[in-house]
C-alpha cells in the first residue's frame, strides 16, 4: 500500500505547477508548525482544495491574508503519502487585486446576464399595500435604522419584520441568503428589502456573490435591494426587482405615503358629497319646473275652455233673429203673431215692425 | 297600496302635466289630474327633503370620523 501511495505521489509530482484561484477558508497557522494550512474554496460551486504552504513563504507574501479573501495560489499538486491525502503545495500566493475582482465580477455578470437573470421581464411589480415587509440587514444599526425610520415615517402602520444577519466578511453571502429564505417562510411577507450601508468595494463583494444573486432572483417574494451608495452596483441590484440608492428611496418603493393616501381619500369623499348634493339639486330644480307647469296647466285649460265657449256663444248669437235683423231684415207682427204671408193681413190693418234697432207701427196699404 | 318611488312619482307627474298641457282633457278630468299632480309633487318634495337630510347626516358623520 505504501508503494501505491508513493507511486501516486511520484506520478502527481510530474504534474506542472499551476495557478489556482479561490477563497481562503479554515486558515490554520501556528508558530511551531513548519507549514501553514488552509482550504481554497470555489465560491461558485463550493468545491474545496486543501493547501499547505511553508510558513516562512506564507508570512512573506500572505501575512495579512485571512478567511474569506480571494487569492491566487501558485503551487504543485501533491499526495501526502504518509496519510494518503491530496493537496496543493503552495509556493507562492497573491491576494486578489482590485483588477482581479473587477474582472471576476465582470465575468460573473456576463454569465448571469446570458442566463437572463437580469432581464427586465423578470422584474415583478412591488405590492401597493404590503401587509408585512421583510428587512434583511446587518445588526450594525445604521442601515437598519435608516430604512426602518424611512418606512415608518412614510407609512406609520407598516409592519416590518427585521432579519438581522452578517453583511460583511466571508460568511455574509450565505448568512444573507439564509435570512432571506427565513423571511420568505414568514406568513404575510409581501416584499423584502435587503439593506446594507456604504462600504469599501471589498465590503460590498458578498452582495455580488453568485449564490446570493441567484437566491435574490429566485426569491418567491419581490426583493428591493438598497446596498451601498448610488455609485455602487453590486450584482444583487441587477437581479432584484427594484433597486434603491438610499433608504428613503427604498421606503418610497415599498410603502405608500400615508399622508398622500389620506388626502386622496379626503378628496374622494368630498367629491362623493358634492356629487350627492348636485344630484339632489338637479332633481329639485326639475321637480320645481314640473310643478310650475302643473300649476299653469289647469288655468290654461280653463282659459282655453272659456275661449271655446266664447266661440260657441258667437256662433249661437249668429244664429239668433237679432243677427238676421242686423243684416237688414224686419219682423212684421199683427196682434203679436208674426206675419209670414200677405194674405194674413187686410188693407188698413195696423201692424208692428221690429228692426235691429227699435221698430215702428204701420198700416197696410194693400196686400198682394 | 305602497307609495310609488321618487322616479315613478316624478314620471307620473310629468305625464299628467303633458296631458294637461295638450289641452285635450275634459275639464272634470283635468281638475282630477291637477289634484293628483299636486299630490305627486308633495310626495316628491318629501322624498327630496329626506334625501337632503340623509346627505347632511352622512356628511357630518364623515366629518367627525375624519382622523385629526
Amino acid at each position: 500500500m505504501g508503494a501505491f501511495n508513493r507511486g501516486i505521489a511520484s506520478w502527481l509530482g510530474r504534474l506542472p505547477t499551476v495557478w489556482v484561484e479561490g477563497e481562503i477558508t479554515e486558515l490554520r497557522r501556528q508558530a511551531r508548525w513548519a507549514s501553514v494550512f488552509f482550504t481554497l474554496k470555489d465560491p461558485a460551486d463550493g468545491s474545496c482544495l486543501s493547501v499547505s504552504m511553508p510558513r516562512g513563504q506564507f508570512d512573506a507574501v500572505g501575512g495579512s491574508v485571512s478567511d474569506g479573501d480571494r487569492v491566487h495560489v501558485y503551487g504543485r499538486p501533491e499526495l501526502f503519502a504518509a496519510r494518503g491525502e491530496f493537496r496543493l503545495r503552495a509556493l507562492s500566493l497573491e491576494q486578489f487585486g482590485l483588477g482581479d475582482h473587477l474582472a471576476a465580477l465582470e465575468r460573473l455578470k456576463q454569465k448571469l446576464a446570458a442566463e437572463g437573470l437580469f432581464a427586465a421581464e423578470r422584474k415583478r411589480a412591488l405590492p401597493r399595500f404590503p401587509r408585512k415587509i421583510g428587512l434583511v440587514t446587518g445588526n450594525d444599526a445604521a442601515a437598519k435604522r435608516d430604512v426602518l425610520t424611512a418606512i415608518q415615517s412614510r407609512f406609520p402602520p407598516a409592519s416590518v419584520l427585521v432579519g438581522e444577519t452578517y453583511v460583511q466578511g466571508p460568511r455574509a453571502a450565505s448568512a444573507v441568503i439564509e435570512t432571506l429564505r427565513a423571511l420568505c417562510r414568514e406568513e404575510g411577507v409581501d416584499v423584502i428589502v435587503v439593506a446594507r450601508g456604504g462600504g469599501s468595494f471589498e465590503d460590498l463583494l458578498p452582495f455580488s456573490d453568485e449564490r446570493l444573486v441567484r437566491a435574490i432572483a429566485a426569491c418567491p417574494v419581490p426583493v428591493v435591494t438598497a446596498v451601498g451608495h448610488e455609485q455602487d452596483t453590486p450584482l444583487c441590484d441587477l437581479a432584484s426587482d427594484a433597486r434603491a440608492s438610499t433608504p428613503s428611496v427604498a421606503a418610497r418603493l415599498v410603502v405608500p405615503d400615508l399622508n398622500e393616501l389620506l388626502a386622496r381619500l379626503d378628496r374622494a369623499r368630498s367629491g362623493l358629497e358634492r356629487g350627492a348634493r348636485r344630484a339632489l339639486e338637479r332633481e329639485r330644480q326639475k321637480l320645481d319646473r314640473t310643478h310650475e307647469r302643473l300649476g299653469r296647466a289647469p288655468r290654461l285649460l280653463v282659459e282655453r275652455s272659456r275661449h271655446r265657449l266664447e266661440q260657441s256663444a258667437g256662433r249661437l248669437r249668429a244664429l239668433s233673429p237679432k243677427a238676421t235683423l242686423a243684416r237688414g231684415y224686419a219682423i212684421v207682427r199683427s196682434s203679436d203673431e208674426i206675419v209670414r204671408s200677405g194674405s194674413a193681413v187686410e188693407p188698413g190693418e195696423r201692424v208692428d215692425i221690429e228692426l235691429a234697432e227699435g221698430g215702428f207701427g204701420a198700416r197696410v196699404e194693400e196686400t198682394r | 297600496m305602497s307609495e310609488p318611488s321618487f322616479e315613478d312619482a316624478q314620471r307620473e307627474l310629468e305625464a299628467i302635466v303633458n296631458r294637461l298641457e295638450s289641452g285635450d282633457a275634459p275639464l272634470d278630468e283635468a281638475l282630477k289630474l291637477w289634484q293628483r299632480g299636486e299630490e305627486l309633487y308633495r310626495l316628491c318634495r318629501e322624498r327630496l327633503e329626506n334625501a337632503e337630510g340623509k346627505i347632511e347626516e352622512l356628511a357630518s358623520r364623515a366629518e367627525s370620523a375624519r382622523p385629526s
